[in-house]
């Protein structure tokens, strides 16, 4: 049994998995080298994130030695599960920085909407795989938007602008696998965006009443000019530049960057993880960790391609688009070109909910790798 | 779904993701490559945030380790103003200890900055009495205050430093790097700038203090030097002196004193042109004939001359159309090299010059390290002048030959002479020996090998006998130290117009030498620019040498020895005075009036006798004899009752008061007219008057002459 597991994994995908996380926990060593609350143990964070990342791999280990068809018939036990996980935030949750994300379990405190992600990604392919070829038209669609909506209602009523973003990035990229017409995708995605941006305009310039906090809004309008608050909402984005542009082409040197050492960048071992690796190891290593993950999303595709069915093909697509979005925004931010999200570098970034869904879903593409139509030969 | 469709959705797919990815490596590209410079400034002056603070700057001692220069610590007082929760009481408690208005304190613990200096640099006991206030956003931050333990003594060597002890001149400034360590700093979360941070937001990294210098200087022969420089001022008040002592064989500097000079702990008192020129490496001057040392060797080592060879002086030479003339007057007649040297005849050593050549000579010129810095480890050294060789004229050979038209430092000079007194090797001449870490480890030592050997040793050796006669019997007889062989050669030369051409009447008196001559152990310079009275270097410069070496070589234990040849003929006989002179008449003087009238006709004089006034003199007045000729004054008391007659007296340039006393003691007495000096007088001098007639004399304001 264990040999034939052996011989049935997609180990470069193991290996780059692996590859991520320790230069996820190098980078993570260095940002909280000079931050870290004890002193007499720089590495606290990096002890925590080893725990993380054996849960993680004990969930991938349970995903991989199940059948992943034999999920599908619990779609709507996840489903629900994760319904009540988010309402339950709403009411009992723990908050923190102005929002309202996280539930605390005895000694853990962990965020519903990370595990939220990866059930809709569950439920929907079964919603979806029942609907393949079906879905031409905007009538057609309309009994998704309505499955995903309750979902996504909540976590943007937490407030998570940024995770709510990623619901609708894995519900567009899963359609596509699904066959609805790129066409219609495209218009919706762009209508959707211009209708945002109107909004926010018409806020602005006649006081429309917007469903936004202050601070939501503000993140766009420093996206759009850094520099109008730059002591204020635009210090995030313009220290996380200031650090990455710093590093020059091979970076200052691990735990020599004055950015993330002096503690000029904020959030440095969460979301503006990257900045740290942009300032310490310079073009090059941040060169090398998107090559990483480009490699990751890569094997990912082909095992989408290769999937012998409908609801690996579209589990697949769902992980793909979520792991895909959550790099590019995250990394866009930290760079500038993608507004403050809130989003955490899958892998890489110290985080509990995150580092145990992100290897679920590994181990979840690994299970569809398993039963591929490679195996048959 | 159809196989195609799949395809092209896939292809579509990876697109889209490598144009993502495109996107974030071209902004990274952006960010890092093309702007990187840019945002790296910005992360610098983020930094620019933590306050830094000075590390102790190291300590300077002499070679046997005495402290020199030290630093103290002196405490500077700092505030963070966001954890300070009632300014006004702060203030309050702080303002009579600082020493500041209680206003300006609570303006400043209330300032929305997160650092502010409230008061740098105070003294002991202020900062306990602050510390024992236990003031919540208060602290204290140890810095250093520079302290010159010697006042200013060797004061160009070490030069001082800036308000934030950055060292500006001397040691100070040319090794600031070794001295000053790494400064530490308090740094500052950005944070704070109106934003919500935890209480432990400054964090102290404390300074490395700087590495110690240890000098070639000896605390205790720089003490002479001073003294000697001291004793000169007050003797001859020149423009300037200079003296440097030196080890002949590794070029360590034992003492280097100038005057004007300034105390390093006060420089801003002092005038700018006293402490910016450290005039031992930053004077240009014509050496005189203390560079006939040079032509002396470059003659010997190429064979060109022989101690014992000839030479005639008939008092000048013609070289070009020019008449160059001895400074004896009549010349030196016949005579050899070795007389040639010792009587520092110009004829003989422009006669060697020519026959050198310009290309032997400035191949020794140049090897004897004229024409460019030596690289002594200060800073603000000049290269010297040296005629470009492609243009020097028969003439200039001449004059370069016995030490004119050729501008050199007092470190060339004196790193020459150390070349002739170590058997022929250059040296480089340097003032620091070591330098060694706060801890006591030393760090790095300076080497003291020669650069090259410019003349071979038996030639050096020769030339040291020679060097060693102008002592004994030439014109350097006043350097003659009891108990050590010395060598050494004088010079006069004259002060060169920034115009072009000389000053009339000023002149620079130096000497330059060694000892012991069979094993030298010091070179010793001395350069006085413009003494007043007397500006022979045999005469100003040869003495201080003396004083100088005699005091430092006993210091220094290098035994005396007995029975050595002493010089043969004092000084005086050696003055070159044969110029004919009139001897003025004295007689009925005050002494002092005489001796002024001697002196100022070039003669010396006798005295004979008790009293007040001159009654007869030999010569008589009127009478010619050769300058420097002693006129005997016989002296006798206030005449009283003796003749009936006496002899008027010139009363010319005296005062009201002045003559009043001479008429006075000759039974005359004075009718004043005008206020003043004395103009003319009735009756006129030299007549034969009845005692108690009053002498008419005129008086007039005096005219004021201006020097010539």
């Amino acid at each position: 049994m264990f040999s034939r597991l052996k011989r049935s994994l997609d180990w470069t995908l193991i290996a780059t998995t692996l590859l991520i996380i320790l230069y996820g926990m190098v980078a993570i060593s260095s940002a909280t080298h000079a931050t870290s609350p004890s002193v007499s143990d720089p590495l606290l964070y990096v002890k925590r994130q080893v725990v993380w990342v054996v849960l993680g791999w004990t969930a991938a280990l349970a995903l991989i030695s199940w059948r992943y068809e034999e999920l599908a018939r619990y779609s709507w036990w996840v489903y629900g599960g994760a319904f009540l996980m988010l309402l339950a935030v709403l009411a009992v949750g723990h908050e923190a920085l102005g929002a309202q994300r996280w539930i605390r379990l005895g000694p853990f405190i962990f965020q519903p909407s990370e595990f939220a992600k990866l059930a809709l990604v569950i439920s929907l392919g079964s919603f979806l795989a029942q609907r393949e070829g079906k879905l031409h038209r905007l009538k057609d669609l309309l009994p998704v938007f309505a499955f995903v909506a309750p979902l996504l209602l909540l976590v943007m009523k937490q407030p998570d602008l940024g995770t709510s973003l990623v619901f609708v990035a894995i519900t567009v990229g899963m359609l596509y696998v699904a066959g609805a017409p790129p066409r219609l995708l495209l218009s919706l995605v762009g209508g959707g965006l211009f209708l945002a941006v109107a909004w926010v305009w018409a806020h602005f310039r006649f006081g429309v009443w917007i469903p936004m906090k202050e601070y939501q809004l503000n993140r766009i309008i420093i996206f759009l000019d850094p520099w109008s608050d730059w002591q204020g909402a635009g210090y995030h984005v313009i220290q996380s530049q200031i650090a990455i542009g710093s590093g020059g082409i091979w970076g200052r040197g691990l735990y020599q960057g004055s950015q993330s050492q002096l503690n000029f960048l904020p959030e440095q071992h969460t979301d503006f993880i990257f900045s740290v690796v942009g300032e310490e190891l310079g073009f090059c290593g941040s060169t090398l960790l998107l090559l990483l993950y480009f490699l990751l999303l890569f094997r990912g595709v082909r095992i989408m391609v290769e999937a012998k069915d409908t609801y690996g093909r579209l589990l697949a697509a769902g992980i793909i688009s979520m792991i895909a979005f959550h790099v590019f925004v995250n990394v866009g931010m930290t760079m500038g070109i993608m507004p403050a999200a809130g989003i955490p570098l899958p892998l890489f970034s110290y985080g509990g909910s995150s580092m145990i869904v992100n290897l679920a879903s590994i181990g979840l593409l690994e299970n569809i790798y398993r039963r591929s139509r490679r195996l048959l030969f | 779904m159809a196989n195609i469709v799949i395809r092209r959705r896939l292809a579509l797919l990876f697109l889209s993701s490598l144009l993502f990815f495109t996107c974030l490596v071209g902004r990274l590209f952006w960010l890092q490559i093309v702007k990187g410079a840019e945002l790296q400034k910005q992360a610098q002056e983020n930094r620019m945030r933590d306050i830094p603070v000075e590390a102790k700057r190291g300590d300077i001692t002499d070679r046997n380790g005495r402290l020199l220069v030290t630093s103290v610590s002196a405490e500077s007082v700092a505030a963070f103003p966001p954890q300070i929760k009632d300014p006004g009481k702060v203030a309050a408690e702080l303002a009579p200890l600082l020493e500041m208005p209680e206003e300006k304190l609570k303006e400043l613990l209330s300032r929305r900055q997160a650092f502010v200096w409230l008061k740098r640099k105070v003294d002991y006991h202020t900062a306990q009495k602050i510390r024992k206030l236990r003031l919540e956003g208060i602290e204290l931050y140890e810095e250093s205050r520079r302290q010159y333990i010697c006042g200013s003594l060797a004061a160009h060597v070490l030069g001082f430093v800036g308000v934030d002890n950055q060292g500006l001149l001397g040691v100070e400034k040319e090794y600031d790097q070794v001295l000053r360590g790494v400064p530490g700093r308090i740094v500052i979360e950005q944070d704070a700038v109106g934003r919500d941070i935890p209480s432990a937001l400054h964090r102290f990294y404390p300074p490395r203090p700087g590495d110690k210098l240890v000098l070639t200087i000896d605390e205790t022969i720089q003490h002479f030097v001073e003294r000697e420089l001291d004793k000169v001022v007050a003797q001859y008040h020149p423009a300037s002196a200079v003296i440097i002592v030196m080890d002949p064989k590794t070029g360590e500097i034992l003492a280097l004193g100038n005057r004007p000079t300034f105390d390093p702990g006060n420089w801003q008192k002092a005038p700018a042109e006293v402490w910016n020129r450290n005039l031992a490496i930053w004077q240009i001057y014509e050496p005189g004939s203390t560079f006939k040392i040079v032509t002396a060797a470059a003659a010997l080592a190429e064979g060109v001359v022989r101690p014992e060879d000839h030479f005639y002086c008939p008092g000048y030479i013609k070289v070009a159309d020019r008449v160059i003339r001895c400074w004896k007057d009549g010349g030196h007649g016949s005579e050899t090299f070795a007389e040639v040297v010792q009587n520092s005849c110009n004829v003989g050593f422009i006669q060697v010059g020519l026959k050198l050549g310009k290309e032997k000579l400035y191949h020794y010129i140049r090897a004897f390290g004229f024409g460019k810095p030596t690289g002594i480890d200060l800073p603000g050294e000049a290269s010297g002048l040296l005629i470009p060789e492609d243009k020097v004229t028969n003439l200039n050979l001449a004059t370069i030959s016995i030490g004119q038209s050729i501008g050199v430092t007092p470190i060339q000079l004196i790193t020459a002479a150390a070349a002739v007194a170590n058997g022929g090797y250059l040296v480089h001449p340097h003032v620091v020996k070591a330098i060694v870490s706060p801890e006591g480890k030393v760090i790095k030592e300076f080497s003291s090998q020669p650069v090259r050997q410019v003349i071979p040793t038996q030639v050096a050796r020769e030339l040291c006998k020679l060097l060693e006669n102008v002592v004994l019997k030439g014109t350097g007889v006043k350097a003659y130290l009891d108990g050590y062989r010395a060598a050494g050669k004088t010079g006069t030369a004259q002060v060169v117009s920034p115009k072009g051409g000389y000053v009339p009447g000023k002149y620079v008196a130096s000497f330059v030498g060694f000892a012991p001559v069979e094993d030298p152990r010091l070179v010793t310079l001395v350069v006085i620019s413009e003494p007043q009275g007397a500006y022979y270097g045999g005469e100003v410069a040869a003495p201080v040498f003396k004083a100088v070496m005699q005091d430092a070589l006993r210091y220094l234990g290098v035994p005396p020895q007995e029975g050595l040849a002493r010089p043969t003929k004092p000084w005086y006989e050696q003055v070159p005075e044969s110029k004919p002179v009139k001897v003025p008449s004295v007689v009925n003087l005050p002494v002092h009036e005489a001796v002024r009238a001697l002196k100022a006709a070039g003669l010396s004089f006798v005295l004979e006798g008790e009293g007040d006034v001159v009654c007869s003199q030999v010569p008589q007045g009127g009478a010619t004899v050769n300058a420097g000729t002693q006129v005997v004054l016989n002296l006798k008391a206030t005449p009283e009752g003796g003749g009936a007659e006496v002899t008027v007296p010139d009363l010319g340039g005296l005062g009201v008061r002045e003559a009043a006393v001479l008429l006075e003691k000759l039974g005359l007495v004075l009718n004043p007219e005008g206020t003043g000096i004395a103009v003319s007088q009735s009756p006129a001098p030299g007549e034969r008057v009845k005692r108690g007639l009053a002498v008419k004399v005129k008086f007039a304001p005096p005219e004021l002459k201006t020097p010539p």
